[in-house]
């Protein structure tokens, strides 16, 4: 089962990521690019779990989870910079 | 599922490389800031592969998070566009 499921899996992942970076290379504005850069993260976040599933280690969903809190950041700073607050 | 790995590998560190050739190509500072953060993003699975969690840990928390917000507060405090 795990033999067909991971392949397609990593296909899926790897054509999302290259989606991601194809928007945040030649998007035209800033916005794009920002939200190029969310979807990427959370294509991310969702990579270190199928990380974790492969390797079977379980530490591995620590990194995730301080991965999720922390991506927000940077997307909040460059939002609040094209709102011209900060 | 070692060779699949390899190859997926193989095409993140080509996605880096054409990041990071944008990031120093484009004249608008604030692009160059969000490839670089995502290039951090990257190179934190890569570190995940090479079985080094805490590394990983670390480019995640610092890398994409810190890193993007300092270099987008300095972006602010400049013009924003390279000559």
């Amino acid at each position: 089962m795990s033999n067909i499921v991971l392949p397609i899996v990593f296909g899926l992942v790897s054509f999302a990521t290259l989606l991601a970076t194809i928007r945040i290379i030649s998007g035209p504005t800033i916005p794009d690019r920002a939200v190029g850069l969310d979807t990427a993260t959370t294509i991310t976040t969702a990579m270190i779990v199928l990380f974790a599933q492969i390797f079977h280690r379980a530490i591995y969903l620590d990194i995730a989870l301080v991965y999720a809190v922390l991506a927000f950041l940077g997307v909040i700073a460059i939002a609040r910079y094209l709102e011209g607050g900060m | 599922m070692a060779e699949i790995l390899q190859y997926f590998m193989l095409f993140l560190i080509v996605l880096m490389l054409a990041l990071a050739l944008f990031a120093v190509k484009t004249k608008d500072l604030l692009s160059a800031v969000i490839a670089s953060g995502f290039i951090s993003l990257v190179a934190s699975i890569v570190y995940l592969y090479l079985q080094a969690p805490d590394v990983a840990m670390t480019e995640a928390a610092i890398g994409a998070g810190i890193t993007t917000l300092v270099f987008v507060i300095t972006v602010r405090k400049t013009k924003g566009k390279e000559k």
